[in-house]
């Protein structure tokens, strides 16, 4: 009999402007064909001014996610600053590469720091680490490589950015089967963190 | 030397900011035979004196070959030297395998020396006995570096260390100018005549009890030993000697036994022939 | 002048009466039996002097450095024990690579020098070893601006806008105290810099010397370096004149 995992098979999405970064993803969590839970957040905060979207196995996103997260905090204490992005990519970068035959997890690394402003590191599966101006991952992400490629704009305002992030996530949900549920978004910048939820209704359906 | 309660241990200072356990061990250096390093711009040379313990064994070798592109001459506790000489044998191996190329000689010796600072810090051993001069030929041209007990090392333009070397070094002094416009050839003759000036009026140097090694470009680390010295040796016939080492002591040994006298140490415990050179 | 312990001072890892530890205290008189060393922060960099002692004509110009670059950034120069200094320097760029493989950035000085300063702690509690013969002066130019840090055998450290270690370090304080460091350039420093060793330096005692200068700074794009020659040959113009300058205006008197 096949065992399933809880599995994030997910669309995740991420776009640098000037000004800070804004990340978003799908909601859904399935362990083989049933939905485990629709309305599940794979936007998880690592520091005040770094999240990152998990994709994979959810058991080991979660795991990294807690460690980065613990390393970090302990990181910032002794530097007396927050933490740099590409650190928090690369405390990330070096378990996944580590630990790469054991584990399943494509992660989107994004935030702000002082020194480089908003930054987005793509690990994907294998432990592979690289700043990306827009960057997907998830199985939904294949939908909408074309959307991303030919929609960007790298002077987008705050909101033209969460618009471009949102309909990317719907069209990638109106595809993939394992993409579902709500769109979740966080915009990160010099200010902080504001998180935002776009319900079914508020999706972007195309014609 | 004094006694006093700051000596016993490596791990302890003294008042005055000082090591004495680290200094009492480079008096060790100073009981052993003298050695000279020079090097002119295109090759280094180490010269040695070679002790007999007694009449019946040979001399006890003074130079050792690290890699085809350094050798070391030795001052102090033989048995040191030979630890020493078998690490760095194996970090030339080590880098040669590794990079393909010969380990270059400034970081031989800084690893040396880092090593042997280990022991001036804690407890359970006590530093290396030996002082080193060090010849080696590599990319950026000839060496001859001094590493001493209390893990220093220096870069030289020559040097000399050992039993009664300050007339060596005198005469290295003297002539200092000279020597990068040297041969190879000239410069063992300035060597061995800063050794020479190490002994006592009625010693001499002979095949038996000197050794010459030379490194450089396009010549690899090389021992002359015994006859292979004469040709050497010929060359300083007729060389004033420059008075060098004054009256012997009286109870100054047969000419041809290079002990140390007796009297120019304090007492020890240990017969001295067992433990250094 | 040195105050005696007698009986409480034979292991770092005892107590005086008076709440002393004798050891390190010792090995700080190590220090001060060292030629000089000077750190000056300005406005836009740090500089370095040392007043290295030469005590044999043998050795090579180049021979017992006592200015070391950890990563590319950072600036060591030590004082005390140049064996022991090594080692120091060999553990803190030891200390620099590790941060950079893990935190994939160069390390920050200040941090290397808490890092530097926990260890030579850690040698100071203990009776099987001994405290590190050395102080150490740390610098960098980076986001926060130009850093000075020394740490010496206790573990104690501090940051700094000018610094002196070694035997002369009182006269040196005297001089760096009439500067007003973080208003001057680094290329202004240098040469007051090169000055203070020449005014500080011992004739009588310590004949031969060798000037050994670096910085860091905006100028040098962070990287730490030691100065270029004709810098260097500028400055020591500069101290030697300014040198004559006291000495005429002595005579005046």
């Amino acid at each position: 009999m096949e065992f399933f995992f809880h599995c994030l098979q997910t669309t995740l999405v991420a776009a640098e402007f000037p000004g800070g970064v804004v990340i978003g993803a799908d909601s859904r969590t399935s362990t083989g064909t049933y939905v485990a839970n629709r309305v599940s957040n794979k936007i998880t905060r690592i520091t005040d001014s770094v999240y990152c979207c998990r994709s994979g196995s959810a058991a080991d996103t979660q795991a990294l996610a807690d460690i980065v997260s613990y390393r970090m905090a302990m990181h910032e204490i002794e530097m007396g600053r927050p933490a740099a992005v590409r650190t928090v990519a690369n405390t990330f970068r070096e378990m996944c590469y580590q630990y790469r035959d054991d584990l399943m997890a494509g992660i989107l690394c994004a935030g702000y720091d002082r020194t480089h402003g908003g930054q987005i590191y793509s690990l994907p599966i294998g432990g592979m680490m690289v700043r990306q101006k827009v960057a997907s991952g998830g199985s939904g992400s294949t939908y909408i490589y074309g959307y991303l490629d030919s929609n960007y704009k790298p002077d987008f305002t705050a909101e033209q950015c969460v618009d471009f992030i949102r309909k990317g996530v719907s069209l990638a949900i109106h595809r993939d089967g394992s993409s579902g549920g709500v769109c979740r978004v966080a915009i990160i910048t010099a200010n902080g963190v504001e998180r935002r939820t776009f319900t079914g209704d508020q999706l972007f359906v195309p014609q | 030397m004094f006694r006093n309660q700051y000596d016993n241990d490596v791990t302890v200072w003294s008042p005055q900011g000082r090591l004495h356990q680290v200094e009492y061990a480079m008096e060790a250096v100073k009981q052993g035979a003298a050695t000279v390093g020079l090097k002119c711009r295109t090759h280094a040379v180490l010269v040695a004196l070679k002790r007999a313990s007694s009449e019946l064994s040979a001399h006890q070798k003074k130079i050792m070959p690290i890699d085809g592109h350094v050798g070391v001459s030795i001052a102090g506790l033989t048995a040191d030297a030979r630890i020493l000489s078998r690490w760095m044998r194996t970090e030339c191996l080590n880098a040669q395998y590794a990079h393909d190329r010969p380990l270059p000689v400034s970081r031989l010796i800084s690893d040396l020396g880092n090593k042997m600072q280990v022991c001036t810090q804690r407890d359970g051993s006590r530093p290396y006995g030996v002082g080193l001069l060090v010849a080696g030929y590599d990319e950026s041209g000839p060496h001859i570096y001094q590493t001493c007990p209390s893990a220093n090392y220096f870069d030289c333009k020559a040097m000399a260390i050992g039993a009664r070397s300050q007339s060596a070094r005198t005469y290295l002094e003297k002539h200092l100018a000279e020597f990068p416009d040297c041969t190879w050839q000239e410069i063992v003759t300035h060597a061995l005549l800063a050794l020479r000036d190490t002994l006592p009026n009625d010693m001499d140097l002979t095949t038996k009890n000197c050794t010459v090694a030379v490194v450089g470009k396009g010549m690899e680390f090389t021992i002359h030993e015994d006859e292979e010295v004469a040709p050497f040796l010929a060359k300083l016939e007729g060389i004033q000697r420059r008075g060098g080492h004054g009256a012997a002591p009286a109870a100054e040994p047969a000419p041809l036994r290079d002990e140390p006298a007796p009297e120019e140490r304090e007492p020890r415990p240990d017969s001295p022939q067992t433990m250094e050179h | 002048m040195s105050s005696i312990g007698t009986g409480y001072d034979l292991s770092a890892s005892q107590f005086s009466p008076d709440g002393r530890v004798f050891q390190v205290e010792y090995a700080q008189k190590a220090v001060e039996n060292s030629g000089t060393v000077i750190g000056l922060r300005g406005k836009d960099g740090v500089v370095f002097a040392v007043e290295k002692i030469i005590t044999s004509k043998l050795f090579e110009q180049s021979t017992n450095k006592r200015i070391f670059t950890v990563d590319r950034h950072v600036g060591l120069a030590v004082a005390g024990l140049i064996a022991d200094a090594r080692a120091l320097a060999e553990t803190a760029r030891t200390e620099a690579s590790n941060y950079r493989a893990d935190y994939s950035a160069p390390i920050p000085v200040r941090h290397l020098a808490d890092r530097l300063g926990m260890y030579l702690h850690a040698y100071t509690l203990y009776s099987f070893v001994r405290p590190f013969g050395c102080s150490v002066m740390m610098a960098a130019y980076g986001e926060d601006g130009p850093e000075l840090f020394m740490a010496d055998p206790s573990g104690v450290h501090f940051g700094y806008y000018g610094c002196s270690i070694g035997k002369a370090r009182q006269s040196a304080k005297t001089e760096i105290e009439k500067l007003k460091t973080s208003e001057l350039t680094c290329a202004e420093l240098i040469k007051e810099a090169a000055k203070i060793i020449y005014v500080i330096h011992d004739e009588v005692k310590d004949k031969e010397f060798e000037l050994e200068l670096s910085w860091v700074g905006e100028h040098t794009g962070g990287r730490h370096q030691l100065v270029p020659k004709d810098v260097h040959e500028a400055a020591e113009r500069y101290a030697k004149a300014a040198l004559e300058e006291d000495s005429d205006s002595d005579e005046a008197m």
